[in-house]
């Protein structure tokens, strides 16, 4: 294990050595931010509540998903995963006692790490003071937000794991990387919360596992679940994270023996 | 000496999917199911003791990087099979990653962003290698190559040369017993060229440890092994020390004698007459141990000599006449 550790830190310390990058994305990152606050302010337009819901409550929501999403770049793991099977060079790791798909998580979750300290932190702080930005709904609701974090962070990482997966066969990542970018902002309640969904389309997406990473953690901030639905829907997204990481043992398998026995 | 590395009748085929040229030849590619075969090994073997260095060469295509990657445990063999260290290669692929070294002088394995020095810690922390063996490792290949010059810098700031250096020295970190190199030299200018070989021909002295390598240099292989595995067309067609190649591919020195007058038909015990022009005659040399000295004896008489030319035909042009015989008698594909 430790030897992913020391991944994912030297992915870390290696962000440090791109200083432009990191002030330029910082500044990305605020005007989205506040972007995606201030139109929520438009929307709401001054009447307290939409469907219950209140702007302060909304606003905290956006940048509680902007948090979660805002620090790890799905896109880098589909092409990191996708190139190395088209390329070939997924064959020098085949020759090391290690695991591809597992460096390629721990490389970007070393990645995230940074970019929260140093992107996602500042900027939630930023547009908070600005716009204000309520409390966890309970100290229960704000330990359980962490979990559903992290639980996030690890639902993302193995779905862009299996969609690079997938481009070995497509022969193609950067269209993945469009699809799963639309389905993430539609499906994760990213852009909209499901409680303005249509009543179907809202159960629906609220049970795939792109809800588990931004419309759950906001929503237990929020205190929208109670207590038992909160671990209902833990223990539901664990589910989903074992089939997932399932999923992409069983394609890593078949992917390396293709090329163990084909030569890719 | 045991044998640590035995092929037995390796074959390995590939299966290629089919396609059609064309628009309408693209459509029918993606609903038809043929293949071609295309077979990169053929029946070869080999077995190679522990210690040695030994070359591996043949032209573009001939199979040279199928083998390696058959003895790496990347590929499985069609057919016959591959030991390394007691192993099968591609079923216990981890466990014989750990005991060999491999580089690819096309493939980087060196972490593109970091420092060479913090590639070679990942690697440690890879292969679990104990510190100091690590440090005493590390602090002595890198002198013997030159590397602390740019041990801090950051890998995509190197030149080519400088890069293949750090790979082949990360690859010798860990101990391994056996060196697979594909191509190490592959567009290095004559002094990286240069110090590669001879680093590479101390760690076997040295060291001990075992080199196979696969190259299109026939300088790679006469600089550092003393063993010479030829391949063309898939097959093996010499296997022995690389300095008899000459005499195993029938190509022998070439003998002209030119006389002021014709002493008409000369024929001569140490050398063998092919042509005679009356002044001019030609000779083959076939035995090694035969030199001018001999010839001059035998003739005796050398007051009518005008001109003597021996031609010593070197490696690359022993074999590049030999492909090119063997192109000439195989049908074109």
């Amino acid at each position: 294990m430790s030897v992913y550790f020391a991944f994912a830190r030297s992915a870390f310390l290696t962000q440090l050595a791109y200083r432009n990058e990191v002030w330029a994305n910082m500044i990305g990152k605020l005007v989205q931010v506040f972007a995606r606050v201030a139109i929520w302010v438009a929307i709401y337009g001054g009447s307290a509540s939409i469907a219950g819901v209140s702007l302060e409550q909304m606003v905290t929501y956006a940048l509680l998903g902007g948090a979660v999403t805002g620090a790890i770049r799905y896109e880098s793991i589909v092409s990191g995963i996708g190139q190395a099977l088209r390329t070939g060079d997924v064959a020098v790791w085949l020759l090391k006692p290690a695991s591809f798909p597992l460096y390629v998580l721990a490389t970007e979750l070393g990645r995230a790490a940074f970019r929260f300290v140093i992107l996602v932190v500042p900027t939630v702080a930023v547009v908070a003071a600005v716009y204000g930005m309520l409390p966890p709904a309970s100290p229960f609701h704000g330990v359980m937000f962490v979990a559903f974090g992290l639980l996030a962070y690890t639902i993302i990482a193995l779905l862009s794991a299996l969609f690079g997966l997938v481009a070995f066969w497509l022969l193609t990542s950067f269209s993945l990387e469009w699809m799963m970018q639309a389905i993430l902002n539609l499906l994760s309640g990213q852009l909209i919360p499901f409680w303005f969904f249509p009543a179907p389309l809202a159960v629906i997406a609220a049970h795939l596992p792109f809800a588990w990473i931004v419309y759950y953690p906001s929503a237990v901030w929020l205190g929208r679940l109670d207590v038992t639905a909160t671990l209902a829907y833990f223990g539901l997204g664990l589910g989903w994270a074992a089939l997932l990481a399932g999923g992409v043992a069983l394609l890593w398998r078949k992917a390396s023996t293709r090329i163990v026995v084909q030569g890719g | 000496m045991a044998q640590i590395i035995e092929a037995r009748a390796v074959s390995k085929r590939f299966r290629q999917h089919r396609r059609f040229p064309g628009f309408f030849g693209a459509l029918k590619t993606l609903v038809t199911a043929e293949y071609t075969e295309v077979e990169a090994v053929t029946d070869v073997s080999f077995a190679i003791a522990a210690g040695e260095a030994v070359g591996y060469l043949g032209p573009n295509g001939a199979g040279k990087s199928t083998m390696i990657k058959m003895m790496t445990g990347i590929l499985v063999p069609s057919a016959g099979d591959v030991t390394v260290l007691g192993r099968v290669p591609h079923r216990e692929r981890q466990a014989n990653a750990r005991e060999i070294g491999v580089v690819f002088g096309q493939r980087s394995q060196l972490w593109w962003d970091l420092p060479v020095r913090d590639s070679f810690e990942l690697h440690r922390e890879i292969y679990g290698i104990a510190r100091p063996r690590f440090d005493e490792n590390l602090k002595s290949l890198s002198r013997l190559l030159d590397l602390e010059p740019f041990l801090e810098r950051a890998v995509r700031q190197l030149s080519l040369g400088q890069r293949m250096r750090a790979e082949i020295v990360m690859a010798l970190l860990h101990d391994p017993k056996i060196l697979f190199l594909d191509e190490p030299t592959i567009g290095l200018d004559v002094v990286a060229k240069d110090a590669v070989r001879k680093f590479l021909s101390r760690v076997n002295r040295e060291r001990g440890t075992t080199i196979i390598l696969t190259t299109h240099d026939l300088q790679d292989i006469e600089e550092i092994c003393p063993r010479l595995i030829m391949v063309d067309h898939s097959r093996l067609i010499f296997d022995g020390e690389t300095a008899k190649l000459r005499t195993a591919l029938g190509s022998a020195r070439r003998l002209m004698l030119e006389f002021a007058a014709d002493p008409g038909p000369l024929e001569l015990k140490s050398a063998r007459l092919t042509s005679d022009d009356g002044l001019r005659k030609h000779y083959l040399l076939d035995r090694d141990d035969v030199s001018l000295v001999h010839v001059l004896d035998e003739l005796g008489d050398t007051t009518t000599l005008k001109d003597i030319a021996l031609e010593e035909p070197n490696i690359e042009e022993v074999i590049r006449t030999f492909y090119q015989r063997r192109n000439a008698e195989l049908p074109l594909r």
